[in-house]
């Protein structure tokens, strides 16, 4: 689903985000951990061409498309669709004016799909949430309900890998539960690929595959996540590890 | 020694009350309140600061309330420490704790920004200039400008990195004043706070020794909260009940949610002793495991 290769991310002559190697496959779900500035977000939104003034060299390559040189036209019909992003805070990310339904019918024909009431309420029922919440504008709805309409939004449109930057960071704990299972019962189902930025150790090590530890925008480890976070050998995951509460 | 206590409070907005009828002290050794947005927490933090007046019910200070104490007096011994966005960006540091000083003391803001671990040259700074945990070391710092003895602390960690949170809160563990910490994060109460109290949609629903809360919890939303928090190398964090469910407007808030509801649940729960200095509000507390 996603094959990095030598990636770095530049801004002017300073080196963001400097990734070797970052594969994702299907059903899979790989990790980037750091702190804030480490290049995790870096990193990930370049993956979509989401940094539009950086200079960017490597090979990356989403769902077979080569991000780098392929024309406007064939990145559109991955990214938001079968490469889609789920960012922090769905609720600003959602137009406050507009219905769930209506945005969900947008995006789907943007993308030139079918939106029928049958592909959309699927969708929803796949997140666990009640088709009737398309009626509702997105203040109506909660916070943990925001973010499971935002990972419908990929589910309709047929995604196959999902990139998400701390998507669960904003919500409470039991809500966070709530979009984990989620998350991980689609990965089960359907086979979903899943590459997930974020700060929180703890959560990364119960449903992370692999993981890739950043500092400074730079690799310092990565591996198998049960390993690496068990027994890390770089001193900055082990400074990240002692650091838990 | 209780510092503060808050009695059959109720506390709201307009009309509307979203705290209602809490009892607390502020005892000595750390107070955690626990809870979820917009269960209450803050709400509750800002009557003890004085900055919101109870519908019903009074906040006690020693022997007056506050309506009627001293409140030069209390603002010196009670002081927040809110998220570092808190501080002004025109100002400098030296001057922004300065201005809790008497005549603007500059040696003793030196002193006070060793206190808290940082270099007293950064006094000449503007908050932009400092990374996350030094801004909330600087907020920290102004606290502790009047001398108080209890600082309230409304998610004094919650933005920053795993690594500065942990050096803030050796900070905060090594101060010798009292706190009263309103958090989402169960290990940052477990560490600060000897008791603690969980609040649900602005009701207590279980006190007690903020250890034996957490190792054997009394009311299934303490445990719902304390199963959800991922443990490093665990089973994936696991959601009871439904979590979304609005709290009920009558009987037991929690009943709509709660995995081990029964009829009995449509009729609210008092809070009660449970033994062991702990209080539950659960008519099924002791089929919680």
């Amino acid at each position: 689903m996603i094959e990095v290769r030598d990636l770095r991310v530049r801004y002017g002559t300073r080196v963001v985000a400097d990734v070797p190697v970052l594969d994702v496959g299907e059903g899979e779900c790989v990790a980037i951990v750091g702190e804030s500035g480490s290049g995790k977000s870096t990193t990930l939104l370049s993956l979509l061409g989401l940094t539009p003034d950086a200079e960017i060299s490597g090979q990356i390559r989403v769902c077979g498309l080569d991000v780098r040189t392929a024309p406007p036209r064939r990145l559109r019909e991955i990214r938001g669709a079968r490469a889609a992003l789920v960012m922090q805070s769905p609720q600003a990310a959602l137009s406050p004016a507009t219905r769930l339904g209506v945005l969900m019918r947008r995006a789907l024909r943007l993308h030139g799909r079918e939106a029928t009431e049958q592909i959309m309420s699927e969708a929803m029922e796949a997140v666990l949430l009640d088709p009737a919440l398309l009626r509702r504008y997105p203040h109506e709805v909660s916070g943990g309900q925001a973010q499971r309409f935002a990972i419908a939004l990929a589910i309709a449109l047929g995604a196959e890998v999902i990139l998400a930057d701390e998507p669960t960071s904003a919500l409470d704990v039991t809500v966070q539960a709530e979009v984990v299972g989620v998350l991980r019962r689609l990965r089960a189902e359907r086979g979903l690929a899943l590459l997930l930025v974020s700060h929180d150790l703890a959560l990364v090590s119960t449903i992370a595959d692999r993981v890739l530890v950043m500092k400074d925008g730079v690799v310092v480890e990565s591996g198998a996540a049960a390993e690496v976070l068990a027994a890390p050998s770089h001193p900055y995951t082990r400074e990240l590890l002692e650091a838990l509460p | 020694m209780t510092m503060l206590r808050a009695e059959r409070v109720t506390l709201g907005y307009g009309k509307r009350p979203v705290v209602h009828d809490v009892s607390l002290d502020i005892t000595e050794g750390g107070v955690g309140l626990i809870g979820e947005s917009g269960s209450g927490k803050t709400t509750l933090a800002r009557a003890f600061l004085g900055l919101l007046t109870p519908m019903s019910g009074n906040i006690w200070y020693g022997d007056k309330t506050l309506k009627k104490a001293d409140l030069r007096a209390f603002r010196k011994d009670v002081q927040p420490v809110f998220q570092a966005e808190a501080l002004d960006p025109r100002m400098r540091i030296g001057s922004s704790i300065a201005e809790a000083l008497p005549r603007g003391d500059r040696a003793r803001v030196r002193e006070l920004l060793e206190q808290v671990g940082l270099d007293p040259d950064l006094a000449a700074r503007r908050p932009h200039q400092l990374s996350g945990g030094q801004r909330q070391r600087v907020v920290i710092a102004r606290a502790l400008a009047v001398g108080p003895g209890l600082l309230i602390l409304d998610e004094p960690t919650s933005a920053l990195d795993v690594t500065v949170q942990a050096k803030i809160l050796d900070l905060l563990a090594g101060l010798d004043t009292e706190r009263l910490l309103i958090t989402h994060n169960l290990a940052v109460v477990e560490r600060l706070c000897r008791t603690s109290h969980v609040l649900f949609a602005g009701r207590i629903v279980e006190s007690g020794p903020t250890k034996d809360l957490l190792a054997k919890p009394a009311h299934p939303y303490t445990k719902a909260l304390r199963d959800a928090v991922p443990k490093l190398g665990g089973a994936p964090p696991e959601a009871r009940g439904r979590t979304e469910a609005v709290p009920a407007a009558t009987g037991c808030p929690y009943r709509l949610r709660c995995p081990i509801a029964v009829p009995e649940c449509e009729q609210a729960p008092a809070l009660r002793d449970a033994g062991g200095g702990r209080q539950v509000a659960c008519h099924r507390a002791g089929d919680v495991t």
